[in-house]
């Protein structure tokens, strides 16, 4: 089903533009541009989980120490996601940048997280068939 | 299996999912992370022009932070299986006892870790009677080590579902 392949790429690269744009917005609205370090968060969340996935051996049941790979890099996964949220809350609450701004950044963050994942989830899923 | 079990209950099965396993290793990953922008918000908030008073984190408010982290790495780098002394093909070379003085090596520094928060709420913030935006800051370090404890806690659950999950998964 290429059709549907290619809606869904439209919307989700439409959908990654809106929250480039939040974010840059958020940044270059107030003249501080620290909330530019939410999108270097969210772009290396997966990169955990990816390389822990080709270091483990999912064949070997033996030894589980390649579910504590695996188990490693969504524990740093999920550190990155938390971060993303957390440093504009952080900013603001000290301050460094305005409210407004916070909410931007934290909409626009989840948007560019939410296009990579689903991203991989296309991905993996035309893989198996 | 069925015969083995201890408790009326038993588990419900969307517990021993890889979906449950996965969200909560995910789950401790994020709460760990909480825990540690909680405490640098409260070491950024104590550099900024909203603090009015004059007491700063140190780096003694990072201290018990740092042991709690220590003694979660501790728990949780030890393998689970060599626990119980039942399997006795481990027994014999003594990795069972091994395993439980590393495991209360762990526990004692995450312990260590939350006793130190509250240590240093109360000797820095409470006994002084530092005013409320102040407070915050030791109000966080305790919230920080708490959140320490709850994510190795969730962690340590989830790696106790793997056994069955590998089990199903072999067959």
């Amino acid at each position: 089903m290429p059709q549907a392949g290619l809606k869904t790429i439209i919307a989700l690269s439409f959908v990654l533009a809106v929250g480039f744009l939040l974010v840059i917005l958020s940044c270059a609205l107030w003249k501080a541009y620290y909330p530019l370090l939410v999108v270097a968060t969210y772009v290396l969340a997966p990169v955990p989980n990816w390389i822990c996935s080709h270091c483990a051996n999912p064949d070997d049941f033996v030894e589980s120490s390649g579910a504590a790979v695996l188990d490693l890099g969504r524990f740093c996964t999920g550190f990155l996601v938390v971060m993303g949220l957390a440093l504009p809350v952080i900013l603001a609450h000290s301050q460094i940048i305005e409210v407004p701004a916070m909410i931007m950044s934290v909409i626009g963050g989840l948007l560019i997280y939410g296009t990579i994942i689903s991203f991989a989830m296309f991905f993996q899923e035309e893989q198996e068939f | 299996m069925e015969d083995e079990r201890l408790w009326k209950f038993s588990k419900p099965d969307w517990l021993n999912s890889v979906w449950a396993r996965n969200a909560g290793v995910y789950a401790a990953g994020g709460l760990f992370s909480a825990a540690f922008y909680v405490l640098l918000d409260s070491a950024v908030w104590s550099k900024s022009p909203s603090n009015g008073s004059d007491v700063h984190i140190t780096f003694v408010d990072w201290l018990p932070f740092i042991f709690s982290s220590l003694g979660m790495l501790i728990i949780n780098s030890v393998e689970k299986a060599r626990l119980s002394a039942d399997s006795f093909s481990y027994s014999g070379s003594g990795v069972a006892w091994k395993a439980r003085v590393v495991l209360f090596l762990g526990f004692a520094a995450l312990a260590g870790g939350m006793a130190g928060g509250v240590t240093v709420f109360v000797l820095k913030f409470a006994v002084p009677g530092v005013k409320w935006p102040g407070m915050n800051m030791g109000v966080e370090n305790v919230v920080a080590n708490a959140l320490v404890g709850l994510s190795s806690v969730v962690l340590w659950v989830s790696q106790n579902m793997e056994d069955e999950y590998a089990y199903n998964l072999a067959l």
